[in-house]
């Protein structure tokens, strides 16, 4: 065990390792991009539709099963459907990443949307505010917090998962667990998973710290 | 890309075998994630400053690459069932342990401090009123934790294990999509047949909460 | 304190699971106070042997051909397919996860012994005997063949002149090279190319064993040269071209059982023994177009081949 984290240390701080096409710094940010491209993406499809049923009421229950159903799409068998279906591309990988990412949005924009007062939307209402004026000045204020939690929980999930990138011959990070499990070479996977932990968190605080920064004005949730 | 009937209909006891193999490593691994999140949970819930640093313990390893977690447990556990048990059961920690301090969190002081006061003992408390309390939120982190570990077993495909994760890398290799689509389809399956059970289960083991239901 | 809990849960849960492990090593060691000479004497398969094969097709065939064999001569034998690379499977080999595996001569005496140079058939057995760590034997090499190949498309081959693998050094850095991830490492790859051949790649690209990856990439034109099994149909049918090997970097590729000695009694040995005599390379490479082209199980075409030839009892 000890050796093994010598030798990681060893793998981590070698020059050579971080430079080159296939070195750390090149397959950092080919996961920063496969990570980012997939939750944007997921952002786009799933906010629409978390605050779309939040702010009606209605189809919550359909989304939120289906949500919990897409949790347990397993992410190995729809990217080689998706490969065997459209051939040798990036597809795959993105497809199963969104796919993961969009639940979490969806479920946690619902809750928040869901946990915003009747009487503070009624209030809103009352004042003369249009539909929109209401979703967008009051109701997704109010519900920032749990859309927040939900990105993060999302993007968290993705950076873990866009190893699988490296099982259909793309880079990142996967790169060295995938070539690490093939060579039987421990301290390449150690090395492959700590840098994807490391970015995870990374980006996690990068994410919490924005959240602070832009609504530490506001008024905290209702709840 | 066609689906090719007669090859499911010819491996309908393999794909039973793969199905309950698949269940098998899915619910270990929620059952050994139970027993260890229901004292650590218990410690979080009790000592506030190990709350802090054991859900961030847990959140860390969940961002471990599940794929890795495997590799690096072969000189541990080698090529075996239990290598992919420990792998999965890392990932459930993360879902049971928050719920569990939550669902302990949940329970109103005053119902503790009147059990407290009637001279029950404090594990008699814990398991008698608080645990039971908390059983609704706890079971809500159980069906999620069960639902992420049955999607997550066909990552063993890697190291030789996986269940249902087979057909994947069968028909990935030769290019034949209905064990892949039989294999997507079956885990979308055992996910909601555990679910519906666990539900039921649930609402077994909680009639108090049936009403304002 | 962290470190505390992670590694108490991890003793926990591992006591656990070593329980069936160690009340195996019981009564390993009370059958040996009562046999006396059991470890002279080699294994025994009476409980059954259990096959490991690699993550491609042809070495899952070859797996259940084991099977059928062994079953056959009354041994219980257990196949698990795809466990993944040799770099897996000689260690899980060696801690008793799996008793034997197909393999091939030159490819495994190169794991074993980086600096082999032997290439002739009789003296890697031989080698490969002096190399293998303790526990593990060799049984006699069978008939079929499969070579690890170098393959260029027509195209390529026409366009940098390309015949034989020394002539990849005429374009050092220019060529990417596409294989499976273990091959960068290996002899028998890049390492073998550069120390041989002189040949420096522009990248190495890590795609998978002479399977669709590497041979997508191939027919795309991602990857320059692709390391493919000679047994792969594909070769042929696509009409890509195999470099030449003028200073045999490549050695002999037989197959060859490698067992635990636990397990190797005489009726495992004679059981390989005759499916070793009885298999060629061309059935061998028919077998792996029925899988992978028609779509038929590794495990019916093994005992289909085994029954037709004698060597299983045809099933009821």
């Amino acid at each position: 065990m000890y050796e093994l984290l010598v030798d990681l240390g060893g793998w981590l701080t070698g020059p050579e390792q971080w430079s080159g096409s296939d070195g750390i710094g090149v397959r950092l940010l080919e996961h920063l991009q496969y990570s980012a491209l997939a939750t944007v993406v997921a952002a786009a499809i799933a906010l629409p539709i978390g605050l779309l049923i939040g702010h009606t009421g209605r189809g919550a229950f359909l989304a939120i099963n289906l949500s919990s159903f897409g949790r347990a799409l397993p992410t190995v068998g729809l990217v080689v459907l998706v490969f065997l279906a459209s051939g040798l591309s990036m597809t795959p990988v993105y497809v199963a990443l969104v796919a993961l990412a969009v639940p979490a949005i969806v479920t946690n924009t619902y809750a928040g949307m869901a946990a915003v007062d009747r009487d503070v939307k009624d209030a809103a209402r009352g004042q003369g505010m249009r539909w929109h004026q209401v979703l967008f000045q009051v109701e997704l204020p109010l519900a920032l917090p749990l859309i927040m939690t939900g990105l993060r929980l999302a993007l968290i999930q993705v950076v873990a998962t866009a190893t699988i990138a490296a099982y259909v011959s793309f880079g990142g990070l996967g790169r060295y667990v995938f070539d690490g499990l093939a060579q039987r070479d421990l301290v390449q996977v150690l090395g492959g998973a700590v840098l994807v932990a490391v970015l995870a968190v990374a980006l996690d605080l990068l994410l919490a710290g924005a959240q602070r920064l832009l609504f530490r004005h506001r008024a905290p949730a209702t709840a | 890309m066609t689906i090719d009937w007669t090859w499911i209909a010819d491996h309908s006891a393999d794909l039973t075998a793969l199905s309950l193999s698949h269940l098998q490593a899915a619910l270990s691994a929620v059952l050994f994630g139970l027993l260890i999140s229901l004292p650590l949970a218990v410690v979080a819930h009790r000592v506030r400053a190990l709350r802090g640093l054991l859900l961030g313990l847990s959140n860390v390893l969940f961002t471990i690459p599940s794929i890795a977690v495997f590799v690096l447990l072969l000189p541990v556990s080698g090529l075996t069932r239990t290598t992919t048990v420990i792998g999965l059961t890392v990932y459930t920690l993360v879902v049971l342990l928050r719920n569990t301090v939550e669902g302990l969190d949940s329970v109103p002081v005053k119902t503790k401090e009147a059990a407290t006061a009637m001279g029950t003992r404090p594990l008699r408390v814990l398991l008698t009123v608080e645990l039971p309390l908390a059983l609704p939120v706890i079971m809500a982190g159980v069906r999620i934790a069960t639902v992420m570990a049955i999607s997550l077993v066909s990552v063993a495909t890697y190291i030789g294990d996986g269940g249902l994760g087979q057909l994947f890398t069968d028909g990935f290799q030769r290019n034949y999509p209905t064990p892949v689509i039989t294999g997507v389809a079956l885990t979308l399956l055992l996910a909601l047949i555990a679910d519906a059970l666990l539900v039921a289960l649930q609402h077994v083991l909680t009639p108090w909460t049936r009403k304002r239901a | 304190m962290t470190h505390m809990n992670r590694r108490t849960l991890l003793g926990g849960l591992l006591a656990t699971a070593s329980v069936p492990a160690l009340a195996a090593c019981g009564g390993g060691i009370t059958s040996l106070e009562g046999e006396g000479n059991s470890l002279a004497g080699g294994g025994s398969s009476k409980d059954g042997v259990t096959i490991g094969t690699a993550n491609f097709t042809e070495n899952q065939i070859l797996g259940y051909l084991y099977a059928a064999v062994l079953e056959a001569a009354g041994v219980k034998a257990t196949v698990r397919p795809g466990l993944g690379t040799r770099e897996i499977l000689i260690p899980a080999l060696k801690g008793g996860d799996i008793d034997l595996l197909p393999e091939y001569q030159g490819a495994l005496l190169h794991y074993l012994d980086p600096k082999a140079t032997v290439t002739e058939e009789g003296e890697m057995q031989n080698a490969l005997a002096v190399a293998l760590p303790k526990g593990l034997q060799i049984l006699p090499y069978g008939m079929a063949e499969d070579s690890d190949a170098f393959a260029v498309t027509r195209e390529t081959a026409k366009r940098y002149k390309l015949r034989s693998l020394a002539d990849l050094a005429k374009h050092n850095g220019k060529l990417v090279i596409g294989a499976a991830p273990e091959v960068k490492k290996r002899t028998v790859g890049a390492v073998g190319l550069k120390d041989v051949y002189g040949v420096e790649f522009e990248e190495f690209k890590s795609l998978d064993s002479s399977g669709p990856l590497v041979k997508g990439a191939l027919r795309k034109g991602d990857v320059d040269v692709a390391n493919l099994f000679t047994t792969d149909t594909d070769i042929k049918a696509e009409g890509w071209v195999v470099l030449a090997d003028p200073k045999n970097l490549v050695p002999g590729q037989h197959v060859v059982p490698l067992i635990a000695d636990r397990k190797a009694d005489s009726t495992v040995r004679r059981a390989l023994a005759k499916l070793g005599a009885a298999l060629t390379t061309e059935q061998l490479t028919e077998l792996n177009r029925q899988v992978d082209k028609d779509k038929k199980d590794p495990e019916d075409v093994a005992r289909t081949w085994a029954e037709q030839h004698g060597l299983a009892k045809r099933s009821s």
